[in-house]
Order: C-alpha cells, then sequence, then structure tokens
C-alpha cells in the first residue's frame, strides 16, 4: 500500500515538474508506447490534432527537457529513448493517465501557465530540480 | 507643456503600473500557493502606494527618509523572496 | 544616508533582472524577457537616483529618472498581460 503511494507520488511530482500542458502528456506518451519508433513534426501533428507549429513546440518543450531525442536528417524527428529508470517512471505515468485520466489533467489544468513557473524556476540560484 | 505635470503623470503612470503587477503577482500567487510570488505583490503593492505617498511630500525629488525606507522594504521583500526560495525549507 | 537603499535597490534589481534574462535565454518563455527587461530598467533608474543626489546634486535628473522607471514598468506589464497565460 506504501508502495503503491510512492508511486503515486512519483508520478504526480513528474506531471507537477515536467509536464507543462495535456497535450505535452500525450505527445510524450505517444512517443513512449511506439517506442522507438521516429515520428516527424507532421505526423506528430496528425496524430494529436494539434497545428504543426504547435507540436513542434511542444516536441521542442520535451526534447529541453531531455524526455524525448531530436534527430536531424533531412527534416527533424522525435522519438522517446529507453532507459531503464525514466522507464519505469513513464510506465507509471502511463498506466497513471489510462486509469485516472479526469485526475490527472485536473492536476495538470491547475497549475500555474509554464511561463509564470518559468518566473519563479528563474530566481532557483542552485540547481537541484531543474 | 508644464515640467511638474508631466513629472505628475509620470509619477501616476508608475503609481498605476506598480499596483497593477501587484494585483498580477497577487494572481499568480493564489494559483501556485507560492510565497515567492506573495513577496513579489506586496513589493510592488508597497512601492505602488509609496509612489501614491510622495504626493503628500513638498519636495518629491529629494531622498525623503519616509521614501527611501518604503523603497528599502520593497528591495527586502523581493530579496528575502530569492533568498528563501534558494536557501528556504528543502 | 538614503543613496545606500537606491544602490541595494540597484543591486536587487539588477540581480533579478539577471536571473530572468538568463533563464529567457534557456527557455524562450517571453515573460522572462520582459520582466528581466523591467528589472535592468529599475537597476538603472536606482542607480540614476545615486547619481542625481550624490555625484551630480546639481543638476535635476529627476524627469530622466522617472522616464526610466515609467518605461521599466510598461515593460513589465506588456509582459504579464501579453505573456502570463502562456
Amino acid at each position: 500500500m506504501a508502495e503503491q503511494e510512492q508511486g503515486h507520488h512519483d508520478v504526480d511530482r513528474f506531471l507537477e515538474d515536467q509536464i507543462d500542458t495535456v497535450p505535452h502528456l500525450e505527445a510524450l506518451l505517444l512517443l513512449w508506447n511506439s517506442r522507438p519508433k521516429e515520428w516527424s513534426i507532421e505526423e506528430m501533428a496528425k496524430a494529436l490534432y494539434l497545428a504543426p507549429e504547435a507540436a513542434k513546440e511542444i516536441l521542442d518543450d520535451l526534447v529541453r527537457r531531455r524526455l524525448i531525442s531530436a534527430i536531424m536528417g533531412n527534416t527533424e524527428s522525435f522519438r522517446y529513448d529507453p532507459e531503464t529508470d525514466k522507464d519505469l517512471l513513464m510506465a507509471a505515468v502511463d498506466s497513471t493517465y489510462r486509469r485516472e485520466l479526469i485526475r490527472v489533467t485536473r492536476l495538470i489544468h491547475s497549475k500555474a501557465s509554464a511561463s509564470v513557473r518559468a518566473f519563479a524556476r528563474a530566481f532557483r540560484i542552485k540547481k537541484d530540480r531543474e | 507643456m508644464n515640467v511638474e505635470m508631466i513629472e505628475g503623470f509620470l509619477l501616476g503612470v508608475i503609481a498605476a503600473s506598480s499596483l497593477t503587477a501587484g494585483v498580477f503577482f497577487l494572481k499568480f500567487w493564489r494559483k501556485t500557493r507560492d510565497s515567492f510570488f506573495l513577496a513579489f505583490a506586496a513589493s510592488f503593492l508597497i512601492e505602488g502606494l509609496n509612489r501614491c505617498g510622495i504626493l503628500l511630500l513638498q519636495k518629491p525629488n529629494e531622498g525623503s527618509p519616509w521614501v527611501y525606507l518604503v523603497r528599502l522594504l520593497s528591495f527586502l521583500l523581493i530579496l528575502g523572496a530569492i533568498l528563501k526560495k534558494n536557501y528556504g525549507e528543502k | 544616508m538614503g543613496w545606500i537603499v537606491y544602490i541595494l535597490g540597484a543591486l536587487v534589481s539588477s540581480c533579478c533582472g539577471l536571473l530572468l534574462l538568463r533563464s529567457y535565454a534557456h527557455v524562450k518563455k517571453r515573460l522572462l524577457l520582459w520582466s528581466g527587461l523591467c528589472f535592468v530598467g529599475l537597476a538603472i533608474s536606482n542607480l540614476l537616483i545615486f547619481v542625481d543626489l550624490v555625484i551630480f546634486p546639481r543638476i535635476n535628473l529627476y524627469p530622466l529618472r522617472l522616464v526610466a522607471t515609467a518605461a521599466s514598468m510598461l515593460l513589465l506589464l506588456y509582459g504579464l498581460i501579453w505573456e502570463s497565460e502562456q
């Protein structure tokens, strides 16, 4: 029971720290579930029902947070790179999102905008949690 | 164009924008529950009110103690917020 | 004696401005740009108060100080209104 709570806590902490919007989460989970398939911006945009510019912004955000990788080629493409620790967390996030859609989306929506959170984060001189 | 009017106008702009910025930071505090934003809100609101208070002074340009003590408070609030964010509770 | 406060103010404001602009270079959130510029402007304005009161007491820099402060605050307001929802 305690272990389950700890897992819950880790997922929530991840959502709090790393996920700006629901489309961000869906993009990440799409790449996770199809790993190691590489997706182009247009393919992602279509799969997520977003405009390509919006998809590019989301993918760039995820790359910057080192959650996914960008591959340079003729066109830029993106994929999830497996990594043991990250994989465990991603599996937990994925199953939590499937089981508790409403709670997760509520949690994400209740956050302040990414800009406001970035403002507060800018003043962290000690980079322990960047 | 009257210099005093321009100075008064600019003081008004500064007061109104400081108060507005303060209210924005209050909103961020309410959303995030992060006291960091409360400190910024207090800092800007105090400075906005300080600018209004300047209207009561005879010589606004001079370094009147009241003005700079309040300004000091507003800086200390921001400094405190930054220090707390970095060295406060883990 | 008050001028020490304004030097402190200039230091605190430039610190804020630098932190925000440095973060903007990494994260590209425009709120950080506008607020960073505001704090840089406020640092300049505080420095001008020191210059006005201590270094050139005979010259009146008050209107210039006010312009610097007002411009900085307007930059911050612009950023807060346009970018704080993003």
